[in-house]
């Protein structure tokens, strides 16, 4: 039985806004991230007593887990999807080391409009048009679930990708034939 | 001759320049300027005939050596190899290198054993001697080769995003494919090395007894012990090296192959994408997000569209119309029928004849239970109605009806 003092989780309140919004908490998140980490166990019990799975990934983050999404955020989440697995193409074919590159490199208005531009066929499928839209309907998302900080000139990635980046070794042939079927 | 010491004040005076040269120029050659340049560059403050001076003398000592038929220059390679050494920017060696070592050792091993059976005590000490040389040698070998892995894994780690994959990694699969993989054959408890050295260990044990039984050349005894020590340590140390070199090249290693994979696998999902469409591809696999704020609102007309839908199958609680004796029953004013009012009164005047009849005081006697509210409204009533003849009073009066007094031109039947 894990003991928990309420007056020790002093950021419980945050926690709880930003995960419940499925916000990834990650490393760049000090506050809460040090929080988290010093009283993970009394966290993750109190968040199992109220119907939350916290997930812990070693790469660097916490998330709440959950097992569907509402119509809205899946539409979302695949949106994501698509834009991260466009941008590990566009790196690698431009010559760049995708898995670095995707952490390193600034991602700017200019280089959204270049991916758009390369991948209308499928960004049309989001009704994604142009550049700013990729900003508006991706990006600025991201930031709001954690996976990416605003910077001066752009967004940063962070380590909250990974899921996607696992999500995308699940995809082969099979997944996609059982759901066909 | 140049005397050791003179060459090491030189190189220590220079150091600075030689290091310079053997960074930029990477055991390639350089011209004079270059070299000239390289001087000025540490020394900012000398003058051009003092650099003309130290240029001579790096030249007259060898330091620096001309190239044959060219007026390109070298750093000699005795003293690139000591800097090489200092300055830890090693590279990687060829495991060849190191096998052709083992042979010769093998090779040494057994003139050895012969020596020792023709109890040349000379040639056991001359072969000895080599073999230690020998042995030092891959010693060093493997330490050097260990300090360039670790350059190898410190470049490719530190290395600009910008560069592509297969270049960042080329030296580590370099280094894979020509160092550590036959060296790892090599070492093997199967391969080469250890049947070499057990041979070698099982000759010079050999020897070490026969000399204890003989009790001749004692003193080589020890010598030798000492090489069979030196033997096994290196076998030893060589395999610790490799261990670590390949425990740090590979999780690059594996980070290429990864990457790799990644990359094939983001182009192969996007043509998947492109043929069937995002959602039929992704939404299996895509990761969720939970969001109770969005679960509980409305915020698109998709979500108004879906809301509606359940809306189909919504069921109403039943609506409970009240019981009949719940509710109070009505209570009509006690206003009699107006016909009857109009017969009884056309009666009555039919009774009195021709004389006037006060409407109001008719309908005092009439009906006394009235309220006065009620005569009135039977009062106008009966004014308004064309089938009986009235006549309004021009004076007016006060009547007290219902214990109220009202103050009216009164009108009265008319009287004809």
């Amino acid at each position: 039985m894990t003991q928990i003092n309420l007056n020790e989780l002093a950021q419980l309140q945050d926690i709880n806004k930003k995960l419940v919004a499925g916000y990834h908490i990650c490393e760049q998140d000090m506050t809460l991230w040090q929080e988290l980490d010093q009283h993970l166990d009394a966290y993750s019990a109190l968040f199992t007593a109220l119907g939350h799975q916290l997930n812990k990934d070693s790469r660097g983050f916490y998330y709440f887990n959950s097992n569907e999404s509402t119509p809205n955020m899946g539409k979302i989440s695949r949106a994501i999807a698509l834009t991260i697995y466009i941008l590990i193409e566009h790196f690698a074919n431009t010559g760049k080391d995708p898995m670095r590159a995707i952490f390193d490199e600034v991602n700017d208005l200019e280089l959204m409009q270049t991916i758009v531009q390369l991948n209308k066929h499928l960004f049309d499928q989001l009704e994604i048009f142009s550049g700013s839209d990729l900003r508006k309907d991706v990006y600025l998302r991201m930031v709001r679930l954690g996976l990416a900080r605003e910077v001066a000139t752009g967004f940063m990635l962070q380590a909250p990708i990974y899921r996607y980046i696992d999500a995308l070794m699940e995809v082969n042939e099979e997944t996609y034939m059982a759901e066909d079927a | 001759m140049i005397p050791a010491k003179k060459l090491l004040n030189t190189l220590t005076e220079h150091w600075g320049v030689l290091a310079l040269l053997f960074k930029q120029f990477n055991m390639a050659d350089f011209s004079l300027k270059e070299l000239q340049n390289a001087i000025k560059q540490k020394q900012p403050t000398w003058n051009n005939e003092r650099i003309y001076k130290e240029t001579n003398r790096l030249l007259n000592q060898d330091i620096i050596i001309p190239l044959a038929k060219s007026s390109q220059l070298e750093i000699n390679r005795a003293i690139a190899e000591f800097a090489s050494f200092l300055l830890q920017e090693e590279h990687l060696g060829l495991a060849q290198e190191i096998s052709v070592l083992v042979q010769d050792l093998a090779r040494l091993g057994d003139r050895l054993n012969n020596a020792g059976e023709m109890q040349d005590y000379d040639d056991l000490r001359r072969f000895s001697r080599i073999m230690d040389d020998r042995v030092r040698k891959i010693i060093k070998l493997f330490k050097h080769n260990e300090n360039a892995i670790l350059n190898i894994v410190e470049q490719a780690k530190s290395d600009h995003a910008i560069q592509s994959l297969q270049k960042r990694y080329q030296s580590v699969i370099e280094a894979f494919d020509e160092y550590i993989e036959p060296m790892l054959e090599m070492v093997d408890i199967r391969g080469d090395f250890h049947h070499c050295f057990i041979t070698i260990e099982a000759q010079i044990s050999q020897q070490i007894a026969d000399i204890e039984q003989s009790g001749k050349a004692y003193n080589d005894k020890r010598m030798l012990e000492q090489l069979r020590t030196r033997i096994l340590e290196m076998h030893l140390m060589g395999r610790e090296s490799l261990r670590k070199s390949a425990d740090m090249l590979m999780p690059l290693r594996e980070e290429l192959r990864r990457n790799n994979q990644i990359t094939r696998q983001a182009a192969k999902v996007l043509g998947m994408i492109r043929k069937n469409g995002v959602d039929s591809i992704l939404s299996p696999v895509q990761p969720h997000f939970i969001s109770d704020a969005q679960r509980y609102s409305i915020g698109q007309q998709r979500h108004i569209v879906a809301y509606m839908a359940s809306l189909v199958e919504f069921e109403h609680s039943e609506y409970k119309l009240p019981e009949q004796q719940d509710v109070p029953a009505y209570v009509s004013p006690n206003i009699p029928d107006y016909t009857n009012v109009k017969t009884r009164f056309k009666a009555r005047l039919a009774k009195q004849g021709k004389k006037q009849q006060p409407l109001l005081q008719f309908l005092d006697e009439s009906y006394p239970d009235l309220e006065a509210d009620e005569m009135l409204f039977l009062y106008q009533k009966l004014i308004s109605d064309n089938e009986l003849p009235m006549s309004q009073s021009d004076n007016k009066s006060q009547i007290k009806i219902a214990d109220t007094r009202v103050s009216l031109y009164p009108f009265s039947s008319q009287s004809n």
